[in-house]
């Protein structure tokens, strides 16, 4: 196999659509939707549920690949990417019951690449930056969100599942901040590569706008600040991260 | 009394220790096999039990790793019985292509597993349970596990290849991988024959690593109108009335569309809708079109005007391996 393997080399079943994520987010704001789906209906959290469904397997494969890809690495290192390999795997069961617990089927929105091209990142140091504290980072805002929405609309299976979910991704941030650390001692500039690359993904993932600091029912996409701090985000970091949302360009 | 034969020993510390690395070569390895091959699997079930196995499988690594230090070895240290088994292991993760899933379980659920599971059978019936203990509870669960993983390998594989031609598959490539194991001497490098575990598809042992078994797309959430339209379109490219096709489409994208058109091998046999995404009011419909040159899939974005369901835009994509 090779290490790593090329973005197109993601397979999948028949039943899904494969879409550029800028090409859904355009025919969505055409028709006067939000780029981003909302949560303030069914189909809305049924396609923010499903969006989820397809980050979960992208991280499982992503993890999945750094198993893989990095057989010099840390033995530490592997265990934990194993260990997520295994936690994306029950996540990707619970979004399954889910998109069925909210009428939904599997194959029901496009799924866009985006975030297997960021688990794709040829240095493991940029990897766990990008993915383990950038992407799993967006997960705790999103999760946060969801988990506090489902309990708004007494709907206690979405909220305790997610909510489950949630604690595993804050496990995963931290692991990334332990080998973002670890893998760059006495490295500056790889340490500086890698903060480089969790910044642009960071900046992407603001979604064209859709992530604010705000309230979770005013908001698109909430930054779920104490989750964050609980994963070990530094105030500084989310302070920066909050300044970055008010430039992100929109759709 | 003194029981001379409780304290009798068939490994000493030494060949204890060599077999652990040989153990943890061929479970670091399957682990990281297993962990890269999730991206390459197209069927949802095959790629949630490799997910799921990834990480026992590090476990077991691990176990093993932390056992040699007490065995007066390096920790964490993985050795292959010979370079006939590596290449043996190197055979198994060949099978990396789009549609080799068989192949995939076939050599980790079939071949590699059921025969850790014969070795570590043996290695436990044969060490002694009196100063052996801490080897014994290591093989002890891995036994349960690995047989727990057989059994979902067999409950997938039973669910997503039921036809005969991948069972013909699956029998050619067990053959291989069986040969090339036995011209390694097995995974302690010593077996004069391969031994291979029974397999059978236990579904209530196989319960907690079994997701998703079902992989198909269900047509009825496709709305009758559009299902309708769709099947006629499909008629259509089958009979190679392009023109007839592309007079779905909106006036502005008809030119493009029959574009798009040209790039799908001819003749075609049949046309099957094998997806439906919802953006809004748009449905983003997988035609799946099959003909002896091969299989090309169009997506097609539809959308309802006052003149009924009209397609916006065509594109070929890559095929996947069916479900």
């Amino acid at each position: 196999m090779d290490r790593p393997i090329a973005y197109d080399k993601l397979a999948r079943e028949e039943r899904f659509v494969r879409m550029r994520a800028r090409d859904v987010g355009g025919l969505r704001v055409e028709q006067g939707l939000p780029p981003f789906p909302d949560l303030t209906s069914r189909q809305g959290m049924r396609e923010r549920v499903h969006g989820i469904l397809v980050g979960e397997l992208q991280a499982m494969e992503g993890a999945g690949r750094t198993v893989y890809d990095f057989p010099d690495a840390p033995w530490e290192f592997t265990l934990d990417m194993a260990r997520q390999v295994w936690d994306e795997s029950r996540h990707v069961d619970i979004y399954l019951g889910l998109i069925e617990h909210l009428g939904g089927y599997v194959g029901e929105f496009p799924e866009s690449t985006i975030l297997w091209r960021c688990a794709c990142a040829e240095d493991a140091a940029a990897r766990v930056a990008g993915v383990n504290r950038g992407l799993e980072g967006l997960a705790c805002d999103v999760f946060n969100q969801l988990v506090h929405i489902a309990r708004k609309i007494g709907d206690p299976i979405l909220e305790r599942a997610v909510d489950f979910v949630l604690a595993d991704e804050i496990t995963h941030v931290r692991m990334g901040s332990r080998w973002l650390n670890e893998l760059t001692k006495g490295d500056p500039e790889r340490r500086r590569r890698a903060i480089e690359f969790q910044d642009t993904i960071d900046e992407r993932f603001n979604l064209g706008g859709s992530r604010r600091d705000g309230d979770h029912e005013e908001v698109p996409i909430s930054i779920a600040q104490e989750a964050r701090r609980l994963a070990g985000f530094t105030d500084a970091e989310i302070e920066r991260l909050i300044q970055s949302t008010q430039r992100s360009p929109v759709y | 009394m003194i029981d001379r034969e409780r304290l009798a020993g068939h490994f000493s510390v030494e060949a204890s220790a060599k077999l652990v690395r040989h153990y943890r070569y061929a479970e670091e390895r399957l682990m990281r096999v297993l962990g890269g091959w999730i991206a390459l699997t197209p069927e949802l079930p095959a790629k949630l039990l490799f997910g799921r196995h990834v990480w026992d499988c590090a476990q077991h690594a691990d176990l093993w790793g932390r056992r040699l230090p007490e065995l007066r070895a390096h920790a964490q240290e993985s050795e292959p019985p010979n370079e006939r088994f590596v290449r043996f292991m190197t055979l198994l993760e060949s099978a990396e292509g789009r549609g080799q899933t068989v192949e995939r379980l076939t050599g980790a659920y079939r071949v590699l597993k059921p025969h850790l599971v014969a070795i570590y059978e043996r290695h436990f019936a044969l060490a002694n349970p009196v100063y052996e203990p801490p080897t014994r509870r290591i093989l002890a669960r891995c036994i349960d596990e690995e047989r727990r993983h057989m059994a979902a390998g067999a409950v997938i594989f039973a669910g997503l290849f039921p036809d005969a031609d991948a069972r013909g598959r699956a029998g050619d490539w067990h053959r291989r991988l069986r040969d090339a194991l036995a011209e390694a001497g097995g995974v302690t490098g010593e077996e004069t024959q391969v031994l291979l575990a029974d397999v059978e598809a236990d579904r209530a042992r196989a319960a907690s690593d079994v997701v998703a078994l079902g992989s198909a797309f269900h047509p009825a959430s496709v709305p009758d109108d559009l299902a309708a339209v769709v099947h006629r379109h499909g008629a259509a490219l089958v009979a190679g009335d392009l023109e007839r096709a592309a007079g779905d489409a909106v006036e502005e994208a008809q030119a493009a569309v029959l574009d798009e058109y040209a790039k799908v091998p001819r003749p075609l046999r049949s046309s099957e809708l094998v997806a439906m995404a919802k953006i809004g009011a748009y449905r983003v419909v997988k035609l799946r079109l099959d003909g002896p040159a091969g299989v090309a899939v169009v997506q097609l974005q539809w959308r309802h005007r006052d003149d009924g369901w009209r397609v916006t835009s065509a594109q070929v994509v890559p095929a996947a391996a069916p479900a």
